[in-house]
């Protein structure tokens, strides 16, 4: 990957970033914050929205887009959902331990809380909100936190509720789920002070770091989500959605950069050309008798070929402006985003079936001249000419340099074109819940898990690497009861929740399904001698793959619990005298060799420690 | 410093600039930042600076009047008259209060619900702008006038949008109140119109279909379910609110409801999107009447144990008491005597049931026997909601009330108990 000198460049970028906190009810209501799989619906009803042109004002262009179609929205509702979410009862009040722990994590960030918090309804026509209004909240303002290449101011921390999860799209509607709606989340807006990659991730990660220190953020796939804002200065503000993983945000930086450069390159050398787009020409005459299959199904269904002409473009549209992606794919995109699958050009032609002649007759009947490419689109009537014109117009804009738009992060660290940049959100007030006079002063800072890092191997005696993963790792809450409240030996608790699960997950154990319960109840069990050990991993294996079971019905129905003295002493007997020869040559040589067949006559229930003991003295007996 | 203006608040360290709202309390600021956000500022810590005076207009979003109202008139379609009397369908914010209240005429409904255009033509009219808790029989007076006055004017249906609170009080009235040749369909939302989700739209357009039918009722069109699917008819003297929140709150007691929209039939406009499950008064079958007179001295009383007597007892020299009683129709035996005292002195007094379903029978026990006895009027299986209205009018219109209690006047008795699913 080529690296710019970003300063020169004059690289903004700012984060935007969403967690899922892990509260006991939702924001607006007693429902718990757990997620379902869709087959457990117990329920399902239809919507529509209606917005209305005097909701929305100065209509915004991407809620617009999203509302020009009527659609019907179904969504799937379980027996841990209730009217709220149906946007069949007002809402709650705002939730009270939400709103305790984001103002931990305001403290954390060392920002101002407002003194009275008012709800609002954030406008929302796509149907992932039953009521189609997004309730949040500002909480706090003017904040900063440290990286290594100086501070980075926060903006903004919202306290809002999570929109409701997509199952299915149709072409008439989409399935929603809401399970997810409600579930507290928080939005944390940074200033544009960042100025590198590098320090774009640092950022990211440090406000992680933060929020996980509360011990009462969700954890797991989907549940942070990272938005940047790139922008260079000749460039234009990109906003790239829904960064999966800490480990992409310094890539897609660098890539977006990269995608800049490349635009405004490309834009110099159109000028030089006196580049031109044309009108959309319906060239469908031209491939009557094709035997493209992408062209040939379109028109065998009834569609359409429409073409246009990119005067001057010739060369430019198949060259990478990311890894992998060209100013091709940028056209394809807006097509796409009308309904075609996308679109072919001169660069990259002849090829998937299209021949030498076609492309020739292509470029006569859009009248293109060397120099010139062309771009068509195959699609039913009426989506073919829309995808053209769209791919057009985002050509014309390549004459300009980049555009300002709302690109989605892919997996490989490049991004695609999602929709324009909304304008500033339409909001307007929640009559539905009273506003919140917010008492900062009782608030207690967390700890940091940089610092419960130290104090792990200080206090519990764990070494470093170990009072690492714990600390960082989704069991940091449990582990910590588990050792304050429970009292339960910190070296054992660490071990199972980080060393045991990994090794289980690795052999195909269902962990996931383990509970806090379980996991809890299990631990305890070990901790009192009630089951030896050896006993915890077929312990733990069984409650994963009988998630209704109790770690107490678990231990008896695999009968796990531990074997007394006298038990062991009886295998451990049969087992000298089975071998008595042997032991009578060796005596205490015999050891580890017995060792082995006791532990296994005795099935891993027995304590190794007593197993060895027993059987030492039982050697002695003989010898 | 007004609301509206663009300000800077400034409080310890922290500095806040945006648009000044008007506030519902007095210890606040609100001040709208640039982002959108409300917040509130605790106004004695608080040091405002004036930026540029009026910047925001706060009543902003009223449209032009020019835009409205030219709405052609089409030969070819039915005239449905349009009335309103307020409540969440026809609402929007009010910044003072920071609750919801109503404040749209019959004209901002149409163009708050763009969806009715094409369907007929329409004549807007607002009797009252109030929230339904605070309709008194005196609005149903008005009412019942408003809607006498536009069949009389040729309007081929009326729809009348009111709250849901009280929605089927003002139904019974105007059912015992009118002779009507054409549909009467009242109509209401469960979510305001301010937001997307609003049941409005819906309720509206299959009002207006129902209104549009061969029903001459007086009906009420709500939500069938939780889905955007049907709207159910009910006879205005036979349903109740019976969810404080749900789209489909009201129900009809003791029968399904009388007839159906289907949404989406009549979003195309299916003709055969209004279905009927039982006999109805048609179109035309009856020339236009109304009787509007109430005896206003008149009270619904509901027995619980355990009743302070004076509850009973402060009914004395009323016209009509009607007494919400226990199971087939019961108040406790010692409150007996007072109920017959109150018949003495002229009172017409009915019993009605709080059991909701079923019809009152006081054959069965003593208590029931004693009852009528002391001259209690069994109210079949009428609502007692309705019955209450009935009362009312029928002590006004007619000579023999007690006769009149018991008669099927306007659907509020059905004459047989028939098992329904």
């Amino acid at each position: 990957m080529t690296e710019y000198d970003y300063d020169e460049l004059g690289l903004v970028a700012g984060l935007e970033i969403h967690q899922q906190l892990d509260t006991a009810t939702k924001l607006f209501c007693s429902c718990p914050t757990e997620l379902r799989e869709p087959e457990e619906s117990v329920r399902s009803f239809e919507r529509y929205l209606h917005p209305t042109k005097s909701e929305l004002g100065e209509i915004d262009e991407a809620a617009l887009e999203e509302s020009q179609v009527e659609r019907v929205f179904e969504y799937l509702a379980y027996d841990s959902t209730c009217l709220v979410e149906e946007d069949d009862e007002p809402p709650a009040r705002v939730d009270a331990e939400a709103l305790s722990v984001v103002l931990e994590i305001a403290q954390l960030m060392d920002m101002t809380p407002v003194d009275v918090a008012h709800v609002m309804r954030k406008l929302v026509v796509d149907g992932s909100n039953t009521s189609g209004f997004q309730r949040s909240m500002e909480i706090a303002t003017d904040g900063e936190i440290e990286t290594s290449e100086g501070a980075v101011r926060v903006a903004d921390l919202m306290l809002e509720e999570e929109s409701a999860q997509r199952v299915e799209e149709r072409e008439d509607g989409v399935t929603y789920s809401l399970d997810r709606l409600g579930i507290p989340l928080v939005e944390i807006g940074t200033k544009p002070d960042i100025s590198s990659p590098e320090q774009a991730r640092e950022a990211a990660e440090r406000i992680g770091m933060l929020l996980r220190s509360t011990g009462h953020v969700k954890r797991g796939l989907g549940t942070i989500r990272q938005d940047v804002n790139i922008s260079i200065a000749e460039g234009a503000r990109v906003e790239v959605k829904g960064v999966q993983s800490l480990d992409d945000i310094d890539d897609i930086v660098r890539n977006e950069v990269g995608r800049q450069v490349a635009l405004l390159d490309v834009k110099d050398r159109l000028g030089e050309r006196d580049a031109t787009v044309g009108e959309p020409v319906d060239v469908t005459e031209t491939f009557a008798d094709t035997d493209s299959g992408v062209v040939r199904g379109a028109l065998d269904s009834g569609g359409e070929v429409w073409a246009v002409r990119l005067e001057g473009f010739d060369g430019i549209v198949g060259e990478e402006i990311q890894p992998d992606r060209r100013l091709g794919t940028e056209l394809s995109d807006h097509a796409k985003r009308h309904g075609a699958g996308g679109i072919f050009h001169t660069d990259e032609l002849p090829a998937y079936g299209v021949t030498e002649e076609e492309v020739v007759a292509l470029r006569e009947a859009v009248d293109a001249g060397e120099g010139d490419a062309v771009a068509m689109v195959a699609a039913d009537v009426d989506v073919a000419e829309a995808a053209v014109e769209a791919a057009a117009d985002r050509a014309t804009v390549a004459l300009e340099g980049v555009p300002e738009e709302t690109r989605g992060a892919n997996d490989d660290g490049t991004t695609r074109y999602l929709r324009p940049l909304p304008g500033a959100a339409r909001m307007y007030p929640e009559t539905d819940v009273p506003p919140v006079h917010l008492d900062p002063s009782d608030v207690d800072e967390p700890e940091l898990l940089t610092a419960k890092v130290g104090r792990y191997q200080d206090e519990y005696g764990l070494d470093a690497g170990v009072a690492e993963q714990v600390a960082y790792g989704a069991y940091m809450p449990l582990f910590e009861s588990l050792v304050d409240d429970d009292g339960v030996d910190a070296t054992l608790a660490a071990t199972t929740l980080e060393s045991t699960l990994t090794a289980l997950r690795r052999d195909d154990v269902p962990t996931d399904e383990l509970t806090d319960a379980h996991l809890r109840d299990a631990i305890a069990l070990v901790d009192a001698g009630d089951v030896p050990n050896e006993g915890l991993e077929d312990l733990l294996t069984a409650l994963a793959r009988n998630p209704g079971w109790s770690a107490e019905q678990a231990v008896e129905e695999e009968d796990l619990g531990g074997v007394a003295e006298d038990e062991v002493r009886e295998a451990v007997v049969e087992v000298v005298e089975r071998n008595g020869d042997q032991v009578d040559e060796q005596g205490m040589g015999a050891f580890s060799a017995l060792m082995g067949e006791c532990m296994g006559a005795l099935r891993g229930k027995a304590d190794g420690d007593l197993v060895s003991e027993v059987l030492r003295e039982e050697i002695q007996a003989r010898a | 410093m007004n609301p509206g203006d663009r300000v800077r608040v400034d409080r310890a360290d922290q500095t806040y600039e945006g648009v000044l709202l008007p506030s519902s309390d007095a210890e606040q600021l609100v001040v709208k930042l640039d982002g959108g956000y409300n917040v509130g500022v605790t106004r004695e810590d608080a040091d405002v600076d004036v930026l540029e005076s009026g910047v925001y207009d706060i009543e902003g979003d009223e449209p032009d009047e020019g835009e409205s109202s030219t709405i052609e008139f089409d030969e070819d379609l039915p005239t449905i008259s349009l009335i309103s009397t307020g409540g969440t369908i026809a609402s929007t914010v009010d910044y003072r209060t920071g609750a919801v209240t109503a404040q749209f005429d019959a004209e901002d409904v149409l163009r708050a619900v763009p969806d009715l255009a094409g369907r007929a033509n329409y004549r807007g009219r607002v009797v009252a702008n109030i929230l339904s808790e605070n309709m008194d029989p005196g609005i149903w007076q008005e009412l019942a006038h408003a809607v006498h006055e536009e069949i009389e004017n040729g309007a081929d249906g009326v729809v009348v949008m009111h709250g849901t609170d009280t929605m089927q009080y003002s139904a019974s009235a105007l059912a015992f109140m009118l002779d009507t040749p054409v549909p009467v369909v009242f109509t209401g939302s469960q979510r305001s119109a301010d937001r997307p989700s609003s049941d409005n739209v819906m309720n509206a357009v299959c009002a207006v279909e129902a209104a549009k039918s061969d029903c001459a009722e007086v009906l009420l069109c709500m939500h069938a379910s939780e889905s955007d699917d049907d709207c159910a008819l009910h006879r205005g003297t036979r349903v109740r609110k019976n969810h404080t929140s749900r789209r489909d709150a009201f129900e009809t007691v003791g029968a399904a409801p009388l007839g159906v929209v289907d949404y989406d039939a009549a979003a195309d406009e299916d003709p055969d999107a209004v279905t009927f499950r039982r006999e109805h008064q048609a179109r035309d079958g009856v020339d236009l009447d109304i009787e509007p007179a109430l005896a206003s001295d008149v009270e619904l009383v509901k027995f619980t144990p355990g009743m302070d007597p004076a509850f009973l007892e402060y009914c004395e020299g009323k016209d009509g008491l009607v007494v919400e009683g226990t199971g087939l129709g019961h108040v406790h035996t010692d409150l007996i005597p007072t109920l017959a005292s109150h018949v003495d002195d002229g009172t017409t007094v009915v019993m009605t049931s709080q059991c909701l379903e079923g019809r009152v029978c006081d054959r069965v026990y003593d208590t029931g026997r004693d009852l009528l006895d002391a001259g209690v009027v069994e109210g079949e299986d009428i609502l007692p909601g309705t019955a209450k209205v009935k009362l009312m009018w029928v002590l006004a219109n007619r000579d023999d009330p007690a006769a009149a209690m018991g008669a099927d006047l306007a659907g509020e008795i059905q004459e047989r108990s028939v098992p329904w699913e």
